[in-house]
Formats: structure tokens, C-alpha cells, sequence
């Protein structure tokens, strides 16, 4: 199959499987090793969210403004990869990760905290000024949630649930811009979305192929689409930990064809859940 | 309602398959009916708020084509219907890039708004890697129940005045035929044959001073009564202003609305379009001033002779000073499917294969 039928075709796909019959239940007994893989991740990730922000929220304490701008990006990867799981605690969540959009006052409202109040003082106001207050909430909010995190069951259907919900992030607010406005480091946000979705649907691949090989080919090859499309935008193909470009580097043309391959990996993500059979 | 997308079809075989695909929707929507069950671990293939049938309503659905669909992406640009460019503004526009252009764009008419609303969402969810929204704008017609003293005529825009008396008659097939409908004897490509030209402004009205602006020069601005919708020079709504025996403009001045769009003479018959016109309410302005006007919508078999003459006639109206255009675009409407086995656009895509 062409590339580009199995991106587009996606409806008349769809329609083939409305007349299926009910979707049997995978064995609850067959989901235990993918969540407790996945937790791992959770878990590793986790891990380096903690370090991360431990060295990103000390460098604006210290008033290093360079260093600072340097480490937010590539600590919110770990944020945005687990976000499935981090959304669970709407209150931390809110605190760590809400935009002023969020808030009637914007950004100068006092309970706009977090990952994009440190974005703001240090891309807009280009100053660690003021800032130790809000670095400090957030190092308390991430340990919190790293215990939160320890201790918790996860949901099967929260989990299967998730990589659709990642790709409905990428949807809503990574192609628009409007996730890292100030810091424009929005492509990195968008891989860990689509890394912590492509985590989810690896581990849950072979139970989803016996449902529905077609399925599992076509996701796949969104999944390559959107990573090739990506890939062009890294600052160094070599060295993924260089991240990416600005934002606003990424032309229309290009944002245009990052939208196609996502909302159909939405759409059919969406339905992730159903062909395992889990409510 | 009004709709333009970006077409995010990579390539040919992508916007082929996006044709056949708003074909078949179109056909079921405008047909209703059922959509099949589905395991409800499942999302449902319906939004459901039409409920569990589909009734028609009463909707149709138009499809046409912008400009930018025949760049270099697949390959249309030898097949592009001869008038179709990208719309420009007018000295009296003050376009919002937001609401302006489109690949493609879908007129969708319903009884009521949410069966466009519930067209909309299928033909998004069939539709996720090859359409992207790029604007909307809502409008609707006032269905006005008769009340005593006013006549049954035409409905009234939102500056109270009567929209579309002059429009040519839609069931005099020989009229469309010469005015709508793009024929054999234009110098159009042999696909096109069966379509039409629409162009769509947003025309935002300044309600509150139009409010504040005397009887009188609503009507001489409009050169028509405004209750009845007579034209000044006397009679009913229907009847056609007589502007022979007014040459300096005394009864209806020259500049007036009506005059200038449509000035009866033989030259200006062919400037003729069909107006579609709508009234839409958005919200406020920062200002405190409502966002209200017309969603106007024409049809014409030569996009030139028709719209953009008649808007030249128009530019620098008494009109302008309450009304601000802000939005819209050219298009051209893909000639129908003709049975099961044809699909909207094919004609256009076997011409540039």
C-alpha cells in the first residue's frame, strides 16, 4: 500500500469496521505485562523529570538566566510524555502545566504557576527575576508527583486511553504554536507527545494486530509520517538531544502537513480502546 | 453556513480519494437515514445530535473550489476555470486573513442550523487527514411570520431593509442557464461546464449607527422604501424601479444601493448574479458594538461580468459608511454528480490527468 492511501483513507476504513460484530474482550490476564512496562516508563521518566527540574529550577534560583532558558525545554519532554498518567492529579497538573490562557487574569493572575509562569519571566521578560518563588513551587509539585505516581495503580483503559489523548494535545495545542509561545520550543513538546503515544501503542501493538493487522499497519505508518516530518526540523539529525528548532522556523506548508497524519492518528487512536475491548 | 478548509492532501490519488469521500457523505446526509451500530467501546460513528435518524432537513450541500487548489500540488493549474483567482480587496474591505480564501469551501443549507452543524462534524470526522478547517461563518434567513400591515416580501437583512428583490428567477431555467450556470459557449474548460462562480463577502454592518441614522437616508442610501420595500420611485416591492424618468437621481439618487448594483439598463443585464444573502451575529466587539451583518453569497456564470463588476459599481456607495467587508473569497462550484457511479470533481481530475 502507498503511503499516502493508507494516511488518507482512514473513513472508508472506518466505516468497514462500524458493521463488525461486538469486539470481544482481550484476557484481562493479557494487558498485565504492557501496563506494568508501561508504568516503567512512567516511572523512568519520572525519574528524569525530578532530576531535570532539580538542575532547571537551581539555575534560575542562581539567577543564571542562559542556563536556564537552555534546560526548560528539555525538561518538560518528561512532563509531556507521561502526561496520560500526570493528568490524573488535576491539581498538580494544573500547577505544573497550565498556560495563562487558563486563567481570567492571564498572566497576571496569581495562580498562574508552573512550567509556562517560568517560561514567561525567562523568554518574555528575559529575566530570572522573581522567578525563585515559582521554581521553588515547581520542584515541590514534580517531587509530589513523583510520590504521587509511585504508589499508583494504573488504569488499563486510562493507559490505552492515553496515546489517543496525547495525540489529541498535539492536535488542540502543539500545531497551532500556542503551547510554548515565549520560549517557541513547541517541536519539543510535540515529539514527547508523540513519543509518549507511540509508547503506549508499541506495548499494545501485538494485542491490537490480532484484532486488527490493518489497523496496526496504518497507525505505524502515521507514526513514521509524522517522525519523518519532525526529524526536518531537529538541530542536529545526529544528536537528539539537541532538540529543535524554533517554532517559527516551521512553515505553513509544513505545520499543514504535520495536521494531516496527526488527526488521523487521533481518529484512529480513538478507537484503541474498543479493539481491546476495554470499557 | 459557510466553510473554507485548507486541503491537506499530499498529492492527487490523497485529494481523489477526499472527492469520492465528500461525495459519498454528501449523498447520505442530504438522503439521511441511519448509521449503522457500533460496539459501544467504540466511539459512535455519529455525533448523535440529530438523534438516532438522520431526517434530511431540508439540506444541501455545495462544493467549490478555491484558487489555491490549482497551485503546483496537483497538478490543476492547466484545468483552472478562466475567471477563479484569489479574491482582492476592495477600497472598502478590510480583510481579516483569518476569514479569507480556502482550497475548498462548502455552502451547507439546512432548515436549521443544527443539521449544518451535525453535516459539518460527519464530513470533519471522514475526512482527518485531507481537510482542515480554516474559517466559518453561520448565517441564517429570518423566517418572519406575516403580521398585519406588513406585506409578505422578501426577508429583511439585520439594516431592516429587504434582501433579494431583484434576484433573477431561480425557476426560470433559461435565465439561470444564460446568468448561473457556466455553458458550453463560455471559453471555460469543457469540466466546468455545469458549475458556477460564487463569491462570498463577510459584510460586517454597523448596527448602532445605522440605528442612529434618520429614516430618510436609510432609504435614500438604499434607494428602496424600508417597510415595503417599494423602490422610491413608487409601487410594491416586486415592481421595477423606474429609473428613466429620474435621470439626475431626484426620486432615487444615483449613488443609491440598488441603483448602482443594478442599474436596469440593457448593457448591465449580464452583470446579473444570484444573490444568496444571510444574516449572522458573531458576538461583540472590544468596542461594546455588536458583530453583526451579512454572510452575502452569489452565484454567477462569469465571475468577473458578474460579481466583481457589480462590486466596482458599488465601491466609494453612501452604503460603505455602515457597512465594512472583512472576510470571504472566490470559488468555483464543482458541476454535480450525475449518478451512483460519478463523484463530485471527477470531470476535473480526469481532465489534468
Amino acid at each position: 500500500m502507498q503511503p499516502l492511501s493508507r494516511w488518507i483513507s482512514v473513513s472508508a476504513l472506518a466505516l468497514m469496521a462500524l458493521n463488525a460484530p461486538a469486539q470481544a474482550a482481550v484476557p484481562a490476564d493479557a494487558l498485565v505485562g504492557p501496563i506494568a512496562e508501561y508504568k516503567l516508563y512512567v516511572l523512568d521518566n519520572l525519574e528524569q523529570l525530578v532530576a531535570h527540574t532539580r538542575e532547571f529550577t537551581q539555575a534560575i534560583e542562581q539567577g543564571n538566566l542562559d542556563k536556564a532558558q537552555t534546560l526548560y525545554a528539555p525538561t518538560r519532554v518528561y512532563y509531556e510524555r507521561i502526561e496520560p498518567i500526570a493528568e490524573m492529579f488535576a491539581d498538580l497538573d494544573a500547577s505544573i502545566d497550565a498556560r495563562e490562557d487558563d486563567y481570567e487574569h492571564g498572566v497576571k493572575d496569581p495562580d498562574f504557576t508552573g512550567f509556562h509562569r517560568l517560561e514567561y519571566g525567562l523568554f518574555k521578560a528575559q529575566s530570572t527575576q522573581g522567578l525563585a518563588p515559582y521554581a521553588k513551587g515547581l520542584m515541590q509539585d514534580v517531587d509530589d508527583l513523583d510520590q504521587r505516581v509511585q504508589g499508583l495503580t494504573f488504569p488499563p483503559s486510562t493507559v490505552v486511553g492515553g496515546a489517543a489523548a496525547l495525540m489529541e494535545e498535539v492536535a488542540a495545542t502543539k500545531v497551532s504554536g500556542e503551547e510554548d509561545r515565549y520560549s517557541r520550543s513547541d517541536l519539543w513538546d510535540f515529539q514527547a507527545n508523540v513519543d509518549g503515544a507511540q509508547e503506549i501503542f508499541e506495548l499494545f501493538k501485538p494485542l491490537a494486530a490480532e484484532e486488527d493487522a490493518g489497523f496496526v499497519k496504518r497507525v505505524q505508518g502515521n507514526f513514521d509520517d509524522v517522525e519523518a516530518i519532525l526529524a526536518d526540523y531537529r538541530v542536529d539529525p545526529q544528536d537528539p538531544k539537541k532538540g529543535f528548532v524554533s517554532y517559527d522556523k516551521v512553515s505553513d506548508a509544513d505545520r499543514r502537513a504535520l495536521t494531516g497524519p496527526v488527526n488521523v492518528l487521533a481518529e484512529d487512536l480513538s478507537t484503541l480502546r474498543g479493539l481491546l475491548g476495554l470499557n | 453556513m459557510l466553510v473554507s478548509f485548507d486541503v491537506l492532501a499530499r498529492d492527487r490519488e490523497g485529494l481523489d480519494i477526499l472527492l469520492r469521500t465528500l461525495t459519498t457523505r454528501i449523498a447520505f446526509l442530504t438522503q439521511g437515514g441511519a448509521y449503522p451500530q457500533r460496539d459501544p467501546r467504540f466511539p459512535p460513528p455519529d455525533s448523535g445530535i440529530l438523534g438516532p435518524r438522520i431526517p434530511p432537513d431540508g439540506l444541501s450541500v455545495t462544493v467549490a473550489l478555491g484558487a489555491s487548489l490549482f497551485d503546483d500540488r496537483f497538478g490543476l493549474a492547466p484545468a483552472r476555470p478562466r475567471h477563479l483567482e484569489r479574491m482582492q480587496g476592495f477600497p472598502n474591505d478590510a480583510l481579516d486573513a483569518a476569514r479569507c480564501h480556502g482550497d475548498l469551501a462548502l455552502q451547507i443549507c439546512a432548515n436549521t442550523l443544527d443539521t449544518a452543524y451535525h453535516a459539518l462534524r460527519d464530513i470533519i470526522k471522514h475526512t482527518p487527514g485531507s481537510l482542515l478547517v480554516r474559517w466559518k461563518q453561520e448565517g441564517n434567513v429570518p423566517l418572519l411570520p406575516p403580521s398585519p400591515g406588513d406585506i409578505d416580501g422578501s426577508a429583511r437583512n439585520f439594516l431592516g431593509f429587504r434582501d433579494g428583490t431583484a434576484n433573477p428567477s431561480a425557476q426560470d431555467p433559461a435565465l439561470m442557464d444564460e446568468l448561473i450556470w457556466v455553458d458550453a459557449q463560455r471559453d471555460e474548460p469543457d469540466w466546468a461546464v455545469g458549475g458556477s462562480y460564487m463569491a462570498v463577502r463577510i459584510i460586517r454592518n454597523y448596527v448602532e449607527r445605522w440605528d442612529r441614522t434618520p429614516l430618510g437616508e436609510q432609504e435614500a442610501i438604499f434607494g428602496r422604501e424600508k417597510m415595503s420595500g417599494a423602490p422610491l420611485s413608487g409601487g410594491v416591492e416586486q415592481d421595477v424601479p423606474d429609473y428613466a424618468s429620474d435621470p439626475e437621481g431626484k426620486i432615487t439618487p444615483l449613488d443609491a444601493h440598488i441603483r448602482l448594483a443594478n442599474p436596469r439598463t440593457p448593457a448591465t443585464e449580464k452583470n446579473r448574479i444570484l444573490r444568496r444573502p444571510f444574516n449572522y451575529a458573531n458576538g461583540v466587539e472590544p468596542n461594546g458594538q455588536l458583530d453583526m451583518g451579512l454572510l452575502f453569497i452569489c452565484f454567477q456564470a462569469d465571475l468577473q461580468e458578474g460579481f466583481i463588476t457589480v462590486q466596482k459599481r458599488l465601491d466609494g456607495e453612501p452604503l460603505e459608511e455602515y457597512i465594512k467587508p472583512v472576510g470571504g473569497g472566490y470559488f468555483f462550484v464543482l458541476p454535480g454528480a450525475r449518478d451512483e457511479q460519478d463523484y463530485l470533481g471527477r470531470g476535473l481530475m480526469a481532465a489534468t490527468t
